[in-house]
């Protein structure tokens, strides 16, 4: 090693500023949605300027300004190095990273006029998934993801312990994506829908996508586990600190007496299977793809059925109406005679026929995700720019 | 009225929205104007639904009484349990201009039934009045060309660079740091931007074919003016079927059953004493003008003999109040030949040649009724939309004295009906304002139905005056009824409203 570095070598270079952005960025949006979601369950009321809408817009506009910092300065100035390790868009230079979050950032702009005509034309928030809100959804989507190519661009080209530093940090990002991810399915990962299969179809959509994309790109051994952990201390958090704030609701009619903030559901053990999936990987990883995903998407929704199967049950007992499960949160506008308030399944495949549809639908989707995050990771695995 | 076009991608499929004039318990009035006491503050409350539900309904109070301290409204739904579960209520700001003047704004949630509670503090106690709201889906308002463009161009970025992104993606994403890309890597770039040209075009067909459905299933929400049937049978008794056009789409639960805000025509409730009050008037000409009491016969089955109305086009408006407090107006056009009735009696009332005035309308006996346009705040003077407007109406007999026999009529000091000339804003006001006075007595906690002729005992003032505000321009007649030594009488006059 050089004892007159001119510039420091790639193993202690410090990790340049856009990534800790893009982290931050990815961190305000997943933040400020649940604190929306929440806003919504306890307050009701909501306007553009709600502090959870401001976290998820300073989100959106943070992407906004590491990605065209990172475009028009590669684009317009003389870096070489930068532009060497670039992609074209449009005539414009920069990494791809950057390109996605700043399509995610233009993407959420632009649904929020279109949100706006959206309510003054059809009510307000009518229905959560319409077209601005799914045009605002795929921005989020885009930020987070461009956030982890961003990142995966430094970390191939990365040596040492500056790789491993980037390394955690696309695992941070990916815990965000699998935060965003359990969020989007809020509404079927309910927990009394857990002994009913739409719940394990739910999970098993997208989500071993995402963990088998983002664990191939980072290489390491755990990646699946640490990335649900991240999620599962997420919503931990989530559930014991939002009750500490006071609100109360502000629309009508109001069912549940409410004095603090609702925090979303338990966490889903999402761990569980990920945990297998991380065992299993290094003694599948020499199989044809097809076979390490039939075989991974059937360990993956073999294990979340046993695990919460019977933690649902538990779920509805009495033993877990506490601050730690926080089973007895309600959204104000919950009328006490639904399943969730009254504690007990609900089941959606009025016969069996409809249930095991839906198991072997979760099986073929839970294969599928994962044979597609193969291909993603192995491709993620190569970006350098 | 088509709306503008503004882009085919952004539009999706053909996706047509109508501007619809505003409906409610009137025919093109929706807002609220409602004088009432919350104990001894004296108020007049202006609401203006949103047009949309969900939506923000804007609240205006006038403190009449001058010694209002503070003023606190809620929105609660009229019946169901709904009505009891209450979020906290919000304070209407004092305008700093005008002290007398509250505004505020609440969160109308559902369709149906709803009432704001307004809760006053001030030297003289606490008190509360409530103040019932009909709120519906009225329009689908179009997107404006400019918007249009902003989000096209928008869409159009998007739509470019997500191809551009893929494009990259495949193109040298993976290379090495200066490494050119090769004509295979050009090649799948080339192909790539084909692909993703086909997947976003795909993507805004799809995403437009479901925008046009959300549209549509939009469209079956909106309110729709009931339009009753009517039919001359034997030559002087009119019969009505009422119609009920709004009954599946407001279908809010599962359960029928447990819907309160469902409309039917079988659970009507009398409003001061009627179920139906009828209002038929000729037009163009609107010199023939009645109000009538028709029977119920059955479910939206209304019958009446009808009394010597004169030959020509009329048009009807059929005042009902469901259960719930939730108003209604009907309307239909008749052709009827020169009736050969009866004298009006009872409750009905009407005139067969009126001649409408500016400020003096002729009354029976050389009475006459004055429209004191210029009298006191709020006044008439100038006559703009959507403006709380006092209306106020003196009678004074020949000689020019206040009249003394004033009387109450279905238990009001008057009765007025404003209506546009072209017939598509109908009211019915009371000196309490628009409101069915059947839904303030429900809001009120008041037995729904309940004979109001008590209201008024004794001599009545020569005047009578009535909140209101028109909600657009154009030209219109002010029919004016008070009763006079046992007999109704009607004043009409013109009001022309440019801005």
């Amino acid at each position: 090693m050089s004892t007159f570095p001119v510039d420091r070598s790639p193993s202690n270079k410090p990790i340049p500023w856009y990534i800790w952005a893009s982290v931050l960025a990815a961190a305000c949006i997943v933040s400020g949605l649940y604190w929306d979601i929440s806003w919504h369950e306890t307050i009701g009321r909501d306007t553009f300027w709600t502090p959870a809408h401001l976290l998820i817009q300073f989100g959106a506009v943070l992407a906004g300004v590491y990605s065209s910092w990172l475009i028009f300065g590669t684009t317009f100035g003389k870096n070489t190095a930068a532009q060497s390790i670039s992609v074209r868009v449009l005539g414009f230079r920069g990494p791809l990273g950057a390109f996605i979050c700043a399509w995610g950032g233009a993407a959420m702009i632009s649904s929020a006029p279109f949100d706006n005509w959206w309510h003054e034309a059809y009510g307000l928030d009518v229905k959560i998934i319409s077209p601005p809100h799914s045009l605002l959804a795929l921005g989020i989507s885009a930020i987070a993801w461009g956030s982890v190519i961003l990142i995966l661009g430094e970390m191939n080209r990365a040596e040492g312990a500056l790789h491993n530093r980037l390394r955690w940090l696309i695992l941070c990002t990916g815990g965000f994506v699998v935060v965003q991810d359990m969020m989007f399915k809020l509404e079927y990962t309910n927990r009394v829908l857990m002994h009913s299969a739409v719940f394990y179809l739910a999970v098993s959509i997208w989500l071993p996508f995402v963990l088998e994309g983002i664990a191939r790109a980072s290489q390491w051994r755990w990646a699946r586990t640490a990335m649900t952990g991240f999620y599962t201390v997420f919503f931990l958090l989530a559930i014991w600190i939002f009750p500490l704030f006071a609100a109360e609701p502000k629309l009508g009619p109001v069912y549940q007496h409410i004095t603090h903030m609702v925090s979303l559901h338990f966490p889903i053990l999402i761990v569980f299977p990920a945990l297998a999936l991380d065992l299993i990987s290094p003694r599948i990883q020499q199989w044809e793809e097809w076979q390490q995903a039939a075989i991974a998407g059937l360990v993956f929704v073999a294990v979340l059925f046993a695990v919460q199967w019977p933690f649902g049950t538990f779920l509805m007992s009495p033993g877990a109406r506490n601050r730690f499960f926080a089973t007895q949160e309600f959204a104000y506008f919950l009328p006490s005679t639904v399943a969730s308030v009254r504690n007990v399944f609900f089941q959606l495949e009025a016969t069996s026929i409809h249930f095991w549809r839906n198991v072997v639908l979760a099986l073929v989707a839970a294969i599928l995700s994962i044979r597609m995050g193969i291909a993603w990771g192995d491709w993620m695995r190569k970006v350098k720019r | 009225m088509k709306v503008p076009s503004v882009s085919p991608f952004l539009r999706g499929a053909l996706l047509v929205l109508f501007l619809v004039l505003p409906l409610s318990a009137h025919v093109g009035s929706p807002d609220v104007y409602y004088d009432g006491h919350a104990g001894p503050y004296h108020l007049l409350v202006t609401i203006r639904p949103p047009a949309v539900i969900p939506g923000v309904a804007e609240i205006q109070i006038r403190d009449l009484s001058k010694n209002v301290g503070r003023i606190d409204i809620l929105p609660l739904r009229m019946v169901g349990p709904g009505a009891k579960l209450a979020p906290r209520s919000d304070a209407a700001q004092r305008n700093a201009g005008d002290p007398q003047s509250f505004t505020g704004s609440l969160w109308i949630m559902a369709r149906g039934s709803w009432k704001v509670q307004v809760n006053v503090d001030g030297p003289q106690g606490r008190a509360e009045m409530e103040v019932p709201v009909a709120a519906i889906s009225t329009t689908s308002i179009g997107m404006k060309v400019g918007l249009g463009i902003v989000l096209v161009l928008l869409g159009l970025l998007l739509a470019a660079g997500a191809i551009g992104i893929v494009g990259a993606a495949n193109r040298e994403a993976d290379l090495a740091p200066g490494e050119a890309p090769s004509p295979v890597r050009e090649h799948r770039f080339r192909l790539s931007l084909v692909f993703g040209t086909i997947f976003i075009v795909v993507t805004l067909v799809l995403g437009g074919l479901w925008w046009s459905d959300e549209a549509r299933a939009d469209a079956k929400l909106a309110y729709k003016l009931p339009r009753l049937q009517a039919a001359l049978e034997g030559g002087n008794r009119l019969r009505l079927q009422l119609d009920n056009p709004n009954q599946s789409a407001w279908k809010q639960f599962q359960s029928e059953l447990q819907d309160p805000d469902r409309l039917r025509v079988d659970d009507l409730i009398p409003d001061h004493g009627h179920l139906l009050h009828l209002f038929l008037v000729r037009t163009p000409d609107m010199r023939s003008f009645w109000h009538l009491h028709p029977e119920q016969k059955g479910d939206g089955q209304f019958s009446i003999v009808l009394p010597a109305v004169p030959a020509g086009h009329y048009r009807l408006y059929a005042d009902i109040v469901h259960h719930t407090g939730f108003p209604e107006t009907q309307v239909g056009e008749i052709e009827l030949p020169a009736i050969a009735g009866a004298a009006v009696s009872g409750d009905d009332s009407g005139v067969a040649d009126l001649a409408e005035s500016d400020k003096v309308s002729p009354l029976s006996d050389g009475h006459r009724m004055i429209w004191e346009r210029d009298a006191g705040t709020l006044n008439a003077g100038t006559l703009n939309a959507k403006q709380a407007i006092w209306f106020r109406f003196r009678v004074e007999d020949r000689d020019g004295r206040s009249a003394t026999d004033l009387e109450p009529y279905m238990g009001m000091a008057g009765h007025a009906v404003f209506m546009r000339t072209d017939g598509e804003v109908f009211a019915h006001v009371h000196p309490a304002g628009s409101v069915s006075m059947a839904a303030a007595a429900l809001a009120n906690g008041e037995m729904a139905g309940v004979d109001m002729s008590a209201m008024h005992h004794g001599n009545m003032p020569s005047e009578v005056s009535f909140p209101w505000g028109f909600p657009q321009t154009g030209d219109y007649r002010i029919f004016v009824q008070v009763r006079r030594a046992g007999k109704v009488e009607t004043g009409v006059f013109a009001a022309k409203v440019s801005q």
